[in-house]
């Protein structure tokens, strides 16, 4: 905490005071109706730190809620109230750590279903084992806790919810996740662990939940599964936050509020009519606020950005050494790469080249652990890196680019660059994070777009941040994919004195190419592939003239 | 022996059922990219519509699917047109429609559902058409439950061809498969996905008029449906109409076997762990593609 | 940042001005009316009961004693009018909570009636207790029922303890068989949850302790769409007796079932749903001789009025369960209120609790918060759902015993 932040968290402290005084001037309906607010911020905000930056849209909330409340009827009465939450808490990491390890590395719409099957499997679980083993379905909570402990209770969830989201906010793991959302490929190749990261929040997320239920439970002086898990929760928990804006803290309790107050209003004054007018309501918000509150307020306020400090970038290359052993991978019946082999010493540039689906960018691939091959190996200073995860493959100082540029296109430009740099075997964080990335971006010529969003940028502008990105994780090998390919003359040749002084630097660089004049400047040395077999290797000229590589271009005719 | 077989044919019959609820949802979801979470509703709207024409005007349900099948595809043609039509042109990707497609389903189902509860209230309604025995290899079933098998199997075929060879069936798998590629076929993408929706809306209307005659249903009813046929949908392989229709078949005889042979209350336990199983073995179902 | 900050402050502040914008509170001064509250089921699962045992009771009730003048209150010696207020609860006991807060704190209701099912009534009686309303929880089910009241005197309980429902079903077998009607094997299926699980569990203590042969004994999800398993099996038993406590679409899909395979035992009884219209709306005359939970006294002219009004008004037959039930408890309360002749909670519990009171289902008289006169069970005999349990019940009806074919 700094001096710039310290008048808002006064604010914060007055405002929690404020809060917290509520229940001493409030009637009971007006306390039930802060009960809500409290509790379905804590859900919705605890819902939006997994899912906010990683876009998994989880409906799994009720399962965690679901839980603690259960705790709660069972060890209400057996155990002082504090251990209670304590073990609502640990039961709750616990099943989201089990859930987390075998289902995050689904997404999309599985990923969604999944999490509601969960809930629903809970459920029945939890009801056979009531049924079979305990005898009784419901369960009586008569523990001694006054709606204004509860009250207060939640708002301690909040406050705590709050801080944990804002310093995630402000840590690595809280740029992997967001850098996940945007492309978790990218997030592989950048040096993220990503399971490790989507587990850890998937997990406090779980914390916050499970922990909410624990707290609501004594309020309902009975419980039994329809009541504990009934799945209405969840989907009101992810409208609300998207609603709100689940890509930043504050945004999900601009969701709750309107929603808690909505609902109300329209129970209240309209019975017969609730079904109705809230399934309107809910499909006009999807028109009109397609990315939430938050959006609205920063389409219309947009937020001034700052400029990066710069610092000089030190050298980042050692010397280094791969070698690829007869390395075979097929997708069904098509061989893309048949027993390839070579080796690459330190600070060469090579050249990879053949025709269009020659196996080329499999390679690639194969190298960084994007693919697994079906057998051969690849050894980076000696030591075997097959079946190695892309992130793992990225610190060990093997980075590349994509053929088809992938930059995070709403992050902001330095902020891609800072994903890589957080997370690579020696990683920068805060200020002089901030100063490595400056000092790349210079390099590659971004400095003056360093706050822009990624998406802003021209192409060549994506390539060279790309560059940059895969610079920050200190390779001592370089992946570029087609990095040269669609430049005009004048940027061709910028770009090419750009490898060079990379190569200058001790960098040692694997090029995919087709731009020959790229390919007879830049490299000492050339593979040319063919049906994902070698066909030639030396040096440009020779390689180039080769009878082979030419029949392989041209076709037999030529030949 | 016996027990064996009357399990199978007890299990396809219930799987029948399940498969002609869950069709519908695979060419909404699979093609049209629409996760329509107010499915169960169409259902129980259908189950209503069957129930009004067979209690007040005393026609059969099945006499009623003539007029009930073309109105359901009209409608679910026109809400594609006005409602979703929107998102689809504002959504740069599929992930964003499907986003979308659930928050601006889930208001539809508040709405539907809430014009079911004004119209019929919130209570149960059942009647009973065709509850007869017939018997069939010695086991006894009945007729309305097995003539919804055989309604899943004839439109799981029917469709299955249809897609495969009619040149609007080549559209809508191309559709299915990769949107933007079939653009390049000079395909509109738009007009098939219309299609493809109004298609699934009325399979699903089939659905709820055939199992009006054996189940009892209330206008709240709507989720377990859709809940249900999301199951299969995914299980079978998104937008796969013989995937929907072995996956359907598989839960139905996986549950009278557990209830049989092990306990009847553990049949839905058993439902969602084949169903997890499922999407952490083969992700994209039993018969779908690997999709990267 | 700062503009969200301030976002978020701005919405907070907003919340706390609508929230007090929303308390329209109007103080009573004379009393012109009687406000009468209720938080029900409108949408989510709990609908379909709160539809058909509650709601359509309230509005009968609402409208008889507005027809005759309204509630006398002796205190100001004229008869005063109901007015109604009525929120959704959503099925959700945290909003039924705030519902009833809002009705006692807000709107500053004179009465509040009860939300439909166990668990919101176990939810809402602190809340009704430490508010000073009485709770005539009808729908609410539970063993510890007395212990309930004891704890929350205002909270009373109307359908009888599931224990006493068992002991009836489990009395009615036994004469049965000493009469020499049916033999002792018995098939049991359950729906698993609060209901089914204690009615179960009593039932099978009671039958062992009968001396019955439990020859089939499952239990199954809430929900199950297909009952052809569990009747097979119990089918295959051959039991005299197949009891199932279900709830109302497997009570259908059980009978709908039994009656395709032709599954007939000398007795068979169904749970919740048994005793409703569409019952035999549904099986006609096959619903003759099928035995339920529940049942009423048709032959009462009280019953056979109430069932004929309730038709004029609600547009369809009321169960013959609870709804009648449901109906006497309002009775009881209007009777209380002008016994006390003033809006006097604390005394009008006292009452409701000690006096003894007339209405459609006989007399009334509660012992322990609890309300005796229940049927255990029921059978289809004709065009109604008569009572057969407790024997010793006045007006119980002789069983019919074989139950007679399917139709």
């Amino acid at each position: 905490m700094n001096l710039r932040n310290l008048p808002w968290f006064v604010l914060g402290a007055v405002i929690v005071m404020l809060i917290a005084g509520f229940p001493l001037i409030a009637s009971g309906y007006h306390l039930a109706l802060g009960i809500s607010y409290l509790y379905f911020t804590v859900l919705a905000t605890a819902w939006a730190l997994f899912s906010g930056p990683t876009r998994y849209i989880s409906l799994a909330t009720v399962a965690f809620f679901g839980i603690g409340a259960y705790t709660v009827a069972v060890f209400g009465e057996l155990l002082p109230w504090p251990l209670v939450l304590l073990a609502a808490g640990i039961i709750g990491v616990g099943v989201a750590l089990v859930v987390g390890l075998s289902t995050l590395r689904l997404s999309g719409i599985y990923f969604v279903i999944f999490t509601f099957g969960l809930a629903e499997l809970i459920r029945q679980l939890v009801t056979w084992y009531e049924v079979n083993i305990h005898g009784s379905v419901g369960r009586y909570i008569f523990v001694a806790i006054s709606r204004n402990e509860i009250y207060w209770q939640l708002l301690a969830l909040v406050v705590l919810v709050f801080l944990v989201g804002w310093l995630i906010g402000r840590s690595r793991l809280g740029l992997a996740l967001r850098v996940i959302g945007e492309d978790e490929t990218v997030a592989r190749h950048a040096g993220i662990d990503t399971t490790k990261a989507k587990l850890t929040l998937f997990a406090i997320s779980a914390f916050f939940m499970t922990l909410t239920g624990a707290v609501m439970a004594p309020r309902w002086t009975y419980i039994d599964p329809a009541i504990a898990f009934s799945p209405m929760l969840s989907f009101q928990v992810v409208i609300m936050a998207l609603l709100g804006g689940a890509g930043s803290l504050i945004g999900p309790v601009l969701g709750v509020i309107p929603l808690v107050i909505l609902f109300d209003v329209l129970s209240a004054y309209f019975p017969n009519y609730f079904s109705i007018l809230l399934g309107i309501v809910f499909i006009l918000i999807v028109y009109v606020l397609p990315h939430g509150v938050v959006g609205f307020l920063q389409k219309h306020w947009p937020r001034r950005s700052q400029a990066p400090a710069i610092a000089i970038l030190r050298p980042a290359a050692r010397r280094s050494l791969l070698a690829v052993e007869q390395l075979r991978k097929s997708f069904g019946g098509l061989v893309a790469v048949d027993d390839l082999s070579f080796t690459i010493e330190p600070g060469e540039i090579v050249g990879l080249i053949g025709p269009n689906g020659s196996g080329k960018t499999t390679v690639l691939n194969l190298i960084s652990g994007a693919l697994r091959p079906d057998s051969g190996e690849v050894r980076f200073k000696g030591q075997p890196i097959v079946g190695l995860n892309p992130y793992r493959v990225a610190r060990l100082g093997v980075a590349r680019t994509f053929q088809l540029v992938r930059v995070l296109p709403t992050m902001s430009v330095i902020e891609n660059v800072i994903s890589a740099i957080a997370h690579r075997e020696r990683p920068l964080w805060g200020a002089s994070a901030e100063r490595t990335a400056g000092g790349l971006l210079m390099r590659v010529g971004l400095t003056d777009k360093a706050a822009l969003h990624a998406g802003q940028l021209t192409y060549i502008d994506q390539k060279r941040l790309e560059l940059a990105r895969a610079l920050a994780l200190e390779p001592e090998v370089l992946l570029l994919d087609e990095w040269l390919a669609g430049l005009n003359p004048t940027e061709l040749g910028e770009g090419i004195a750009l490898i060079r002084s990379l190569q200058d630097g001790g960098l040692t660089i694997i090029l995919v190419e087709h731009v020959m004049d790229a390919i007879r400047s830049l490299c000492g040395r050339c593979i040319v592939m063919n049906a994902g077999k070698k066909i030639a290797d030396g040096p440009p000229a020779t390689a180039l003239a080769d009878r082979e590589v030419v029949r392989a271009y041209l076709g037999e005719a030529d030949a | 022996m016996t027990l064996a077989f009357d399990i199978v044919l007890s299990g396809l019959i219930l799987g029948g059922m399940y498969a002609l609820t869950a069709m519908g949802l695979t060419l909404q979801y699979g093609v049209a990219r629409i996760m329509n979470l107010s499915y169960g509703e169409f259902l129980v709207a259908a189950a209503f519509f069957a129930y009004w024409m067979f209690s007040s005007l005393a026609v059969s349900p099945l006499l009623g699917l003539i007029v009930i099948l073309p109105l359901a595809f009209v409608a679910n043609w026109a809400i594609y047109q006005i409602v979703l039509m929107p998102l689809v042109r504002r959504s740069k990707n599929r992930d964003m429609l499907e986003v979308d497609s659930i928050l601006a389903t889930f208001g539809l189902l508040f709405v539907i559902q809430g014009v079911m509860l004004v119209v019929f209230g919130g209570q149960y309604y059942s009647y009973s058409y065709l509850s007869i025995p017939l018997t069939l290899f010695g086991t006894t079933v009945a007729a309305n439950r097995l003539l919804a098998l055989v309604f899943a199997l004839v439109i799981g075929l029917v469709v299955y061809l249809a897609l495969k060879h009619t040149r609007t069936g080549t559209a809508i798998r191309a559709v299915a498969v990769n949107p933007v590629s079939a653009q390049l076929s000079a395909i509109d993408v738009r007009a098939a996905a219309a299609f493809a929706y109004a298609l699934g809306g009325a399979l699903v209307a089939a659905g709820g008029v055939l199992v009006s005659m054996f189940l009892t249903f209330n206008a709240a009813m709507g989720v377990a449906f859709t809940m249900k046929a999301l199951i299969v949908v995914i299980m079978g392989g998104v937008g796969n109409m013989m995937g929907a229709l072995v996956a359907g078949l598989l839960l139905g005889v996986a549950e009278t076997a557990v209830a049989r042979l092990v306990d009847p209350g553990l049949t839905l336990a058993v439902t969602f762990a084949l169903f997890l199983v499922v999407l952490l073995v083969r992700p994209t179902g039993l018969f779908g593609r690997p999709t990267s | 940042m700062r503009v969200k900050y301030f976002a978020g402050f701005g919405a907070i502040v907003l919340a706390a001005a609508i929230s007090w914008a929303l308390s329209t509170g109007t103080q009573a001064q004379d009393i012109q009316s009687i406000k009468i509250g209720w938080s029900i089921s409108k949408t989510g699962p709990f609908a379909a009961g709160a539809s058909v045992t509650t709601l359509p009771n309230y509005q009968v009730w609402v409208k008889d004693v507005n027809d005759a003048g309204g509630i006398m209150l002796k205190s100001i010696g004229k008869k005063v009018k109901i007015e109604v207020i009525e929120y959704d609860d959503r099925s959700n006991s945290e909003e039924m909570i705030k519902a009833v807060e809002r009705l006692a704190t807000q709107d500053k209701v004179d009465f509040i009636l009860p939300p439909w099912s166990t668990g919101l009534n176990l939810a809402a009686a602190p809340v009704f207790d430490r508010l000073g309303y009485p709770q005539l929880a009808v729908t609410a089910n539970s063993n510890r029922a007395v212990e309930l009241s004891k704890r929350w005197p205002g909270l009373t309980f109307w359908l009888g303890l599931p224990s006493e429902l068992v002991d009836g079903l489990v009395e009615t077998l036994v004469k049965l068989r000493k009469d020499g009607k049916i033999g002792d094997k018995v098939a049991m299926a359950s729906v698993s949850d609060q209901f089914g699980i204690e009615q179960s569990t009593a039932a099978r203590e009671g039958l062992k302790k009968g001396g019955f042969n439990l020859v089939y004994d499952k239990s199954y999800p809430f929900g199950t769409q297909d009952m052809q398993p569990v009747l097979k099996d119990a089918m295959a038993a051959s039991p005299d007796t197949f009891i199932a406590f279900s709830y109302p679409p497997d009570t259908l899909g059980i009978t709908d079932t039994a009656k395709v395979l032709g599954f007939n035992p000398k007795v068979f009884f169904v749970g919740v749903g048994t005793a409703f219209p569409i019952y035999k709306g549904k099986f006609g005359d096959s619903a003759e001789g099928v035995m339920g939970i529940g049942g009423s006294n048709a032959d009462l002219p009280g019953i056979k009025n109430y069932i004929q009004h309730h038709k004029t008004i609600i547009g369809r037959e009321p169960d013959r369960w609870a709804s009648p039930i449901t109906y006497a408890s309002l009775q009881v309360l209007q009777q209380a209120i002008e016994r006390v002749g003033k809006i006097d909670r604390p005394a009008i519990i006292k009452e409701i609790n000690t006096g003894s009171f007339d209405t459609i289902i006989g007399k009334v008289k509660l012992v322990d918060g609890q309300n005796k006169n229940t049927w255990a069970v029921g059978q289809w005999q004709g065009a109604n759902f008569y009572g057969i349990a407790p024997v010793s019940k006045e007006g119980a009806r002789a069983p019919i015993v074989p139950k007679p074919a399917w139709k």
